[in-house]
């Protein structure tokens, strides 16, 4: 499609075509990027809830940290499967090169999981008041690798040469956010379900504001984005994305989160915001090999 | 030939019998990260190529294709070009581009006095095209298993055995060199004839050029040779010759691999204004930074004033 537009521009030959070659990602790296936000959000969320309000939060700790840890893993599992030869993953820690987001955010997730690791053990240990220093410790410790993995992966994407992500500034500020709001949306999940509702009294509205920014960032995404996903999709496809991912992925669960409430409604707007989020994301991932 | 190949498939190398049983394991684990001594360094390298003597005869491709015992790519016809190689890719590290820039009708027959004058609506114009070998390269600064480096002739270079294929130098290369082969899934591209040059040789498509388009050298002298072939063909009337990537610009670093053109990059596959995609990192942390804070300090004032 974007050849054929730039026949249409008067160019031929070579200068018809991409110069960039487009990296084989595909399906594996959109759902990457989506358990990326979906671990980091949750442990972030849950850490902080129980630094600032542990009595709403802590009851939620061994679950929630247990679930961060199995999508750490299924996140992991993308990230090995979408190498051309996964029996090399372990070469990423021969070198730390801050210049690569992607060296940065393997480390990243690799000290990420020892923090992750442990406040999984120490909430199956149960309740040690003598140990509650550590236990904090441990939370406080774990924000910077968990943010910093959250962080990187709009970056690694935005500082390539690859047409469309080149020029989506916001786009690192956009899956950096959606990971907090994500993570706020998993675990008012995780409280209604293990019925914790002093929880899920103080998680709605917080989801309800993370969803409003989120959308804020969103629009200053599409706004870069605008023209490589005209030239990414059909039109009949382009209204079918804006329609899951604005309609079905924010709209459709701020309304429910707004409902008088209703755990049904609000467990609804989680997975409406889990599939329109997945939905942008392999949009994104398609956007560098739709432009050729 | 037959016979020697036989006999070295069935001898087996160091490499197979490391890799069986546990001591295989090992090495597999341990192996990537031991570290030799680096060699020492040595006059800087590349390529000039002159694309005004480029005579499309591919010499360059198969020789390429020949020392480093890349399999062929099958045969199809673009249906755009004479050129049917169509790009660089794991298995041709050499292309000869053909940029045919005739009149459109079709029905035109263009007389062969008119493809030899040259005349810049109706003319061919030839480019054997190759890894830039960029001085900051991108490929190099996003390689997060360290196999991309400068090697001692300040050629980047893929090491083949720490190579892990995860695609990250496909996506930063604003030149669109590098491809994942299908067959090992590990990136590659031209070595600047790495092991030739170690044992005193020029490269297999430098040498093979019939007629100097590939040239190889110490870059200064490249530079200094490529400089005076442009103030030359300023004085022979052809005004539009120019170099590109011969020196830094203000968004890219200078080539190892560089160009004398005579028409936009653009009309030649190649980026009118390389960008470094690395100059936006810094800004696009921040505001990655900026997405994850806010949304932090939002849950922090709710958490204290309902949580509690």
């Amino acid at each position: 499609m974007a050849t054929d537009a730039r026949a249409r521009h008067g160019l031929t030959g070579y200068a018809a075509e991409p110069v960039t070659k487009a990296p084989p990602w595909h399906g594996l790296v959109a759902c990457d990027l989506l358990f990326n936000n979906l671990t980091t959000g949750l442990f972030l969320i849950q850490a902080l809830g129980e630094l600032a309000a542990p009595d709403a939060f802590r009851p939620l700790s061994t679950t929630a940290y247990s679930s961060a840890l199995a999508l750490l893993v299924a996140d992991l599992l993308c990230l090995v499967l979408d190498l051309g030869d996964a029996l090399r993953f372990h070469h990423m820690l021969r070198v730390f090169k801050p210049t690569s987001p992607m060296s940065l955010g393997t480390w990243c997730l690799t000290i990420y999981s020892v923090p992750l690791a442990a406040a999984v053990a120490l909430s199956l240990a149960g309740e040690w008041p003598r140990l509650e220093w550590i236990r904090k410790a441990i939370l406080i410790v774990g924000l910077v690798p968990a943010l910093g993995t959250a962080l990187y992966k709009g970056v690694l994407l935005s500082a390539t040469a690859q047409p469309g992500w080149r020029d989506a500034r916001w786009l690192g500020g956009y899956l950096a956010n959606s990971a907090l709001m994500l993570g706020c949306a998993e675990l008012l999940a995780l409280s209604i379900l293990l019925g914790q509702e002093k929880a899920t009294t103080v998680l709605r509205p917080a989801l309800v504001l993370l969803l409003m920014l989120n959308a804020l960032f969103f629009l200053c995404l599409l706004a870069e984005l605008s023209m490589p996903l005209r030239y990414t999709f059909t039109p009949p496809e382009l209204w079918y994305f804006m329609l899951v991912t604005v309609g079905a992925g924010m709209v459709a669960p701020l309304g429910l989160l707004l409902l008088p409430e209703s755990s049904i409604a609000m467990l609804a707007a989680v997975l409406l915001l889990v599939l329109g989020s997945l939905a942008i994301r392999f949009a994104i991932v398609r956007i560098p090999r739709g432009l050729r | 030939m037959a016979v020697r190949e036989k006999e070295l498939v069935e001898v087996q190398s160091d490499g197979d019998r490391l890799a069986d049983g546990a001591g295989g394991l090992l090495d597999r684990v341990i192996g990537p990260f031991r570290r030799g001594l680096p060699p020492a360094a040595q006059p800087s390298t590349g390529f000039y190529t002159d694309t005004t003597v480029c005579i499309g005869c591919k010499a360059c491709e198969v020789a390429c294709k020949q020392w480093n015992q890349l399999p062929a790519d099958g045969f199809a016809w673009t249906g755009k070009s004479y050129d049917n190689t169509a790009e660089l890719s794991a298995t041709s590290w050499r292309h000869v581009k053909f940029i045919e820039q005739f009149t459109p009708n079709r029905d035109t027959r263009v007389p062969l006095d008119l493809v030899a004058g040259g005349s810049p609506e109706n003319r061919w114009l030839m480019m054997s095209d190759v890894c830039k070998h960029c001085v900051m390269a991108p490929c190099q600064q996003a390689c997060p298993t360290g196999a991309i480096l400068h090697n001692e002739f300040e050629n980047v270079y893929i090491q083949p055995d720490i190579c892990n294929g995860c695609s990250y130098c496909i996506a930063a290369c604003p030149f669109g060199v590098i491809t994942r082969a299908h067959f090992d899934g590990h990136a590659h591209k031209c070595t600047l004839c790495y092991d030739r040059q170690k044992d005193g040789l020029v490269p297999a498509c430098a040498k093979a050029c019939p007629t100097g388009s590939i040239q190889f050298g110490p870059l200064d002298e490249l530079r200094r040779r490529a400089r005076e072939r442009m103030e030359e063909l300023h004085h022979r009337g052809v005004p539009t010759a120019y170099l590109y990537g011969e020196s830094d610009g203000s968004t890219y670093s200078a080539l190892n691999s560089f160009y004398l053109l005579v028409d936009r990059p653009s009309v030649y596959g190649l980026p009118d204004e390389p960008f470094n995609p690395w100059l936006n990192m810094a800004g696009d942390y921040a505001r990655s930074l900026v997405g994850a804070l806010t949304a932090m300090a939002i849950l922090v004032a709710v958490f204290l004033i309902l949580g509690r």
